[in-house]
């Protein structure tokens, strides 16, 4: 073909209908051409076609999903931002501590036009700010300065209606703890920057701050309330120079309630001064005294080794290295097993730690968790005293109380221990669910036989021992007083002592271990100047445990206190001298002595 | 031809149109939903502020300050509680 068929168009051409569509052929290099263009548009249409065809997909995709499909898309937008800092509930979801909203006033000093007249404006609003002060800081050089923080919703009103240039507010948050001083040392506190200082507000400060988190806490807030108070009483009364207490659930090891005395209101720093700051359930350690007897018979028995029936020789002091150990109550006779914690003897304790001997003592006190840090969930932890090497000595000292310090928190662990079947269970402040089979170990330290003996035993302290005091109407409490004597320059003071009660209730089937520590009581004339365990801290557990008891639903029992059977029998002619029992022994030719 | 080209661009026309009354509807619902939050925050802090009012007025030690004050309350005696048992069997007293 020649290029006259292309290019002229003639007549018939432009008369061709749609129908018939001109036909045109190319030869050669022009048909080339024509090819490469036909396959470029095929090549082009079909990347739009494939283009709309994924956009088309995407469209359906979009428009028939559920709207919860693309929660990250959505929440994006949907999101009301209140996170703050997590709250603090007790056990029964009782709010200990919240973060609430504040404004807090700062000023950017380029931006004021006048300072005499701002700093006149707002001194006036917030009368306790220094003129001079306001003043240095509004001609200050910088871009940012603090005026005041945490302001009433009505300063902030007030303020904003002087329309002073160059000062705004900023949002923040404010630590509150709706319930003051009743649980500060377990709470802690924050800095001004919102950040944990101290106990749970320390321990858990990553939780709290950056997830928000709620914690919840083992605490009672009404249990925790009674011991507070219970506790702030004794201190007044005996003109003591602190005092610690702690309930701890029996079988589960939660910490019930808490307190150390003195204390703060987290609320105020400023009362944060000097011992109060100081946690002394778990960060002071203590020569415990007799309340140790009860694990030393708990170890004894449990060893097999010493029975109910075994008697010792308690006619004596007990004559090692450069000591006399000897007995407060002294009954200069033989002692039963049983005798031996109603008269609180140290001799028999000392002879009864002797049969056990001294690395099966070890061995039971380190299983107790008694020998090391607790791992109790507070940043205050204080690390128990023992001994280094492991002599006859120590094993007697330490079978009363004595040559061994060790947390309040601990010594209360150890009692449940001994009373709730012989489970050993670390004491935690947060909320733990009962013991499931299969769940988590737990050891028994103790056997079934052991615990309940025990129990019966320590019924009897309290029924007709020197815990007396402790005994109220209509509840069966057990328990064992101890009182120690401080150290100090170079030996045990005599007249500065750690009075303290430690006790199970209701002692059959224990609830909660209750344990009350009063640091340098006074005697005073309703004590007959006395300001043992016995007088001092007995009969706070006896109050303590009317208050609690109707409160968790345990009924009074008011016809006679029997206690079951399978108790150490005790003779008439032997219980007749328990009477005696508060009348101290001598000790004043005693070099020292420990436990009483 | 020119049929389809006036559908092609009638639709076209109304799609715009239902495209801006749709975009615009948008707009307004994201303007509520701004205030939504907004609202909802301040309810949350206003819960927060007063739970936080709730747990401070149900203090322990306050509660019974007010009972002893106000009701005359006393802590319970052990004699003071009895069993449904106990009590149903004085009939008469009982029903009081």
């Amino acid at each position: 073909m020649s290029d006259q068929d292309l290019l002229p168009m003639s007549e018939e051409n432009t008369v061709l209908t749609h129908e018939d569509p001109p036909r045109v052929h190319f030869e050669g290099s022009k048909k080339s051409a024509m090819e490469t263009g036909r396959n470029r548009l095929l090549v082009t249409g079909m990347v739009v076609l494939l283009a709309f065809t994924v956009v088309g997909g995407r469209l359906i995709t979009l428009a028939t999903s559920s709207p919860d499909a693309d929660k990250k898309f959505a929440r994006a937008t949907a999101k009301p931002n209140v996170a703050g800092r997590g709250e603090i509930v007790d056990r029964r979801g009782v709010i200990l501590a919240a973060s609430l909203p504040i404004a807090s006033l700062y000023a950017n000093p380029q931006g004021i036009l006048d300072a005499d007249e701002a700093a006149d404006k707002l001194t006036e609003i917030l009368p306790d700010l220094s003129r001079e002060e306001l003043l240095v800081k509004l001609r200050g050089k910088g871009q940012f300065v603090w005026l005041r923080r945490n302001l009433t919703p009505q300063q902030v009103y007030d303020i904003n209606a002087l329309g002073i240039p160059g000062v705004a507010f900023a949002d923040g948050e404010r630590r509150v703890f709706p319930h003051g001083r009743v649980a500060s040392h377990l709470l802690g506190m924050t800095d001004v920057d919102g950040k944990g200082i101290a106990g749970v507000e320390r321990y858990f400060d990553d939780a709290l701050r950056n997830d928000g988190r709620r914690v919840q806490l083992s605490i009672d807030l009404r249990i925790q309330a009674i011991l507070h108070q219970e506790l702030t009483s004794v201190v007044a009364r005996f003109n003591a120079l602190g005092a610690a207490g702690v309930i701890l659930d029996a079988e589960t090891g939660e910490v019930t309630a808490m307190v150390s005395l003195p204390d703060y209101n987290p609320n105020d720093a400023g009362t944060l001064q000097g011992e109060a700051g100081f946690n002394r359930v778990t960060k002071g350690v203590y020569e415990m005294g007799s309340t140790f007897k009860l694990l030393t018979a708990a170890m004894a028995l449990d060893s097999g080794k010493v029975s109910l029936q075994d008697r010792y020789d308690a006619r004596k002091p007990i004559r090692i290295a450069r000591f006399r150990i000897t007995d407060y109550h002294g009954k200069n006779r033989w002692l039963s097993v049983p005798e031996i914690l109603i008269y609180s003897s140290n001799i028999g304790a000392a002879k009864m730690a002797m049969d056990l001997g001294g690395k099966a003592q070890k061995a039971y006190l380190a299983k107790l968790g008694m020998l090391r840090q607790s791992a109790v969930e507070l940043p205050e932890v204080g690390t128990p005293l023992s001994p280094a090497r492991w002599r006859d000595i120590n094993t007697m000292t330490i079978s009363y109380g004595h040559g061994i310090a060790v947390t309040p928190l601990q010594m209360a662990a150890a009692i449940a221990t001994v009373v709730n079947g012989g489970y050993y269970r670390p004491p935690t402040i947060l909320k733990r669910d009962k013991p499931k089979p299969g769940g988590e170990i737990i050891h028994q330290i103790f056997s079934e036989k052991t615990s309940s003996q025990m129990r019966n035993l320590m019924r009897l302290v309290v029924s007709r021992g020197t815990g007396r005091k402790a005994n109220v109407p209509g509840y069966k409490i057990g328990g064992k007083t101890g009182t120690a004597e401080k150290q100090g320059n170079g030996g045990y003071r005599e007249k500065a002592l750690i009075s303290s009660f430690v006790a199970a209730f209701p002692i059959d089937a224990p609830r909660y271990v209750l344990l009350v520590l009063v640091d340098e009581p006074k005697g005073n004339k309703s004590t007959y100047y006395y300001a043992t365990g016995g007088w001092v801290a007995a009969p706070t557990i006896g109050k303590l445990v009317q208050r609690i008891a109707p409160m968790i639903g345990i009924r009074p029992v008011l016809e006679g206190d029997k206690p079951k059977t399978s108790k150490p029998k005790i003779s008439k002619r032997r219980r007749a001298p328990v009477k005696a029992a508060f009348v101290p022994f001598s000790t004043k030719s005693v070099e020292r002595t420990g436990a009483r | 031809m020119r049929q389809t080209t006036m559908l092609f661009v009638l639709l076209a026309g109304a799609l715009s149109l239902a495209l801006f009354s749709v975009k615009y509807q948008v707009q307004d619902l994201e303007g509520e939903l701004v205030d939504l939050n907004r609202s909802i925050k301040a309810e949350q802090q206003a819960v927060r502020v007063l739970k936080a009012e709730w747990s401070h007025l149900n203090n322990p030690d306050r509660l019974r300050g007010l009972a002893e004050r106000h009701l005359g309350l006393d802590q319970v005696r052990p004699e003071q509680m009895q069993t449904l048992q106990n009590v149903s069997n004085k009939k008469g007293e009982a029903t009081r």
